[in-house]
């Protein structure tokens, strides 16, 4: 019955593509990330130019305390201090901000966008901390993971008021909610849309399985990573905009175990000493976020 | 102790004198309480330590540092005298509902996966520590948590709540139960009405209801025959008390909690401390806005989560 229903849905995900503003962005941007070719920067630039709100958010983000707080006024001089691969993931987040139409967001918009970016940052600093090679694909990782929530915002918009009450109300994470009300969740929908993208392996595996890494057949660092973080984020006030009932024990998870596997180092890490770095790091990442997300 | 430096130390600081802080007589008085007490006293800190002898110099009439170490190590009321010391420096800043994330973890998370082992067991008994209670704030309010509880998930439980510190003054303070607006600020008018009578004008008095829940005993946490006793807990809380400790006496007390707790139980500390290089059998599991120091039980291999 569950996989029917996702079956049902899965014309409307499809549909999304055929978005105006969607596309358009999204699908040569995502080119670029994988493109073996030199990226062309004055592209990106004319990109990021040719939308106002896309140009603000990028001069918000180059200004913020999180990158150094460069006096930037130019969307060049942005783009140049930000680096192409963050401000792809800006753009990215933007693009798939403007996909839920401004009457449809059953969950604060604002909420969901300070758990992606909070996320991202967490998932960046994790993999610095851990050793992890590509600190900039985490924070890609990171913002993308909950792609599958923008998905079913809108092809199920008449449910999913429903999965975030019965989830607000139980005190529980909002993949439950789903399961109950629409017999899937944001892991599966999300992966659709996101190979629609043409998204890379390993992030599609990201936003498959961050709730259930104990699933993915062969585990890379990446989900695991970016399934801390997301719990770390839940815990911190960076969630879902409601409480929560949920402890997390690291050194009990299943996604330390495959980092562990990955990173032997880990298995004698201070673990007290690494929650400290993180819960400092968290400190200041909900701060930052705060700040991007001040008008 | 949140700040040795009150209001006193200003003047107590003019009082002993600058040139006084290298006398080597209190190095010496440092060491005994770090010996005794696990407390320790850094060299930039030497002038608290300094200001908190003041006050006991000039009740006993001791012109010099030297003459005061003389009271506390050769006199006859040696320790009667290291003990009233002993009560100037361990003076505590406190207040009701400190920590409501604390609490919020414990109300979600905790205590239902205790229960639920417990009951399992056929246990329908808890036992809550508050080591380093100072005046009883942190006790009164897990007395009041538990019986707002009491209806709810703990129907059918009882409970108790070790409340032990080093301060003698203090603990009368907590045994009286008397508080005023500063340590009730963030206790809601109705849990005042509910379990508070009033004492005088400006302060109420903890009822018996209370009291009843609680008992109040001097325990030094550096003392390891009084520690090693002090079984069974399922939660202990040690609140902004270990962070005067140097490492090596901080590590040994943790060592101690650790047995003290039933296999499943936690331990909490403050806000800002962290367990860093101390006792790495302790997992640490993450709460909304707290942290908690968990003793798995026998035969956890992670997967399930707490
Ligand atoms: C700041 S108060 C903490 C009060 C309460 N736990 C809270 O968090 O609000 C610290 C208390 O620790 C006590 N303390 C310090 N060293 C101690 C020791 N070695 N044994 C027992 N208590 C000690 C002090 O007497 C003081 O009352
Ligand atoms: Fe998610
Ligand atoms: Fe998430």
């Amino acid at each position: 019955m569950k996989a029917q229903r996702l079956e049902e849905i899965r014309p409307r995900i499809q549909a999304l593509e055929a978005m105006p503003a969607v596309p358009a962005i999204v699908l040569p941007l995502t080119a670029m990330l994988h493109s073996p070719d030199q990226v062309d920067v004055e592209k990106v630039i004319d990109l990021v130019s040719y939308d106002g709100t896309i140009a603000a958010h990028c001069l918000r983000m180059a200004n913020s305390p999180l990158f150094g707080r460069r006096n930037t006024e130019t969307v060049r001089s942005a783009v140049f201090a930000l680096g192409l691969k963050r401000i792809e993931a800006i753009l990215l987040g933007c693009c798939l901000n403007r996909i839920v139409p401004p009457d449809k967001w059953a969950l604060d918009a604002v909420t969901f966008w300070r758990h992606s970016l909070g996320c991202a940052l967490v998932s960046r600093k994790m993999a610095k901390l851990i050793g992890y090679p590509d600190p900039e694909k985490a924070y890609l990782a990171g913002l993308l993971h909950d792609l599958g929530i923008l998905v079913n915002i809108i092809a199920c918009s008449e449910d999913y008021p429903r999965c975030i009450q019965a989830a607000r109300e139980a005190h529980v994470a909002l993949h439950r909610g789903e399961e109950e009300h629409l017999g899937f969740t944001h892991c599966q929908s999300g992966k659709i849309l996101a190979e629609q993208w043409h998204f890379s392996s390993d992030v599609i595996e990201v936003i498959e399985f961050h709730h259930d890494v104990a699933a993915v057949p062969t585990c890379g660092p990446l989900v695991s990573l970016v399934h801390l973080s997301d719990l770390l984020c839940r815990l911190r006030d960076l969630g879902y905009g409601y409480y929560e009932a949920m402890g997390m024990d690291l050194a009990g998870d299943a996604a330390w175990a495959t980092l562990v596997g990955h990173y032997p180092a880990l298995a004698t890490m201070d673990l007290a000493r690494f929650t400290m770095d993180i819960d400092g790091a968290m400190e200041e990442i909900v701060a930052v976020v705060d700040a991007v997300f001040k008008p | 102790m949140a700040d040795l430096a009150s209001a006193k130390s200003a003047k107590s600081k003019t009082e002993s004198g600058a040139e006084d802080l290298r006398d080597p007589a209190y190095l010496k008085i440092r060491d005994m309480i770090y010996q005794i007490s696990g407390i320790y006293q850094s060299e930039e800190k030497l002038y608290l330590l300094a200001s908190r002898c003041a006050r006991r110099m000039s009740a006993v009439h001791a012109k010099t540092p030297a003459e005061y170490l003389e009271h506390l190590t050769v006199r006859g009321n040696r320790e009667a005298e290291l003990r009233l010391l002993l009560n100037e420096i361990t003076i505590g800043e406190t207040y009701m509902f400190r920590s409501p994330p604390q609490l919020e973890a414990l109300r979600s998370v905790i205590l239902p996966q205790i229960l639920k082992a417990k009951s399992a067991m056929g246990f329908k008994r808890l036992h809550l520590w508050s080591a380093g209670c100072s005046t009883g704030e942190e006790p009164y309010t897990l007395a009041m948590f538990l019986l707002e509880e009491s209806e709810k998930m703990l129907a059918g439980w009882t409970f108790d709540i070790l409340a032990t510190d080093l301060n003698d003054n203090s603990l009368a303070a907590a045994k009286a139960g008397i508080y005023g607006e500063y340590a009730l600020r963030s206790t809601s008018e109705a849990l005042r009405r509910k379990y508070f009578k009033p004492h005088d004008e400006k302060r109420l008095q903890a009822g018996e209801q209370l009291k009843s829940l609680i008992r109040f005993e001097r325990v030094n946490l550096n003392d390891d025959s009084k520690m090693t006793f002090l079984k069974g807990m399922d939660i202990i809380f040690c609140c902004n008390v270990l962070i005067y400790f140097d490492l090596g006496s901080k590590r040994k007390v943790m060592q101690h909690f650790y047995s003290n707790l039933l296999p499943g139980g936690y331990m909490f500390m403050g806000h800002a401390e962290s367990l860093y290089q101390v006792d790495d059998r302790f997992h640490l599991v993450h709460f909304p806005g707290a942290i908690g120091y968990w003793k798995p039980p026998v035969g956890y291999t992670g997967g399930g989560k707490p």
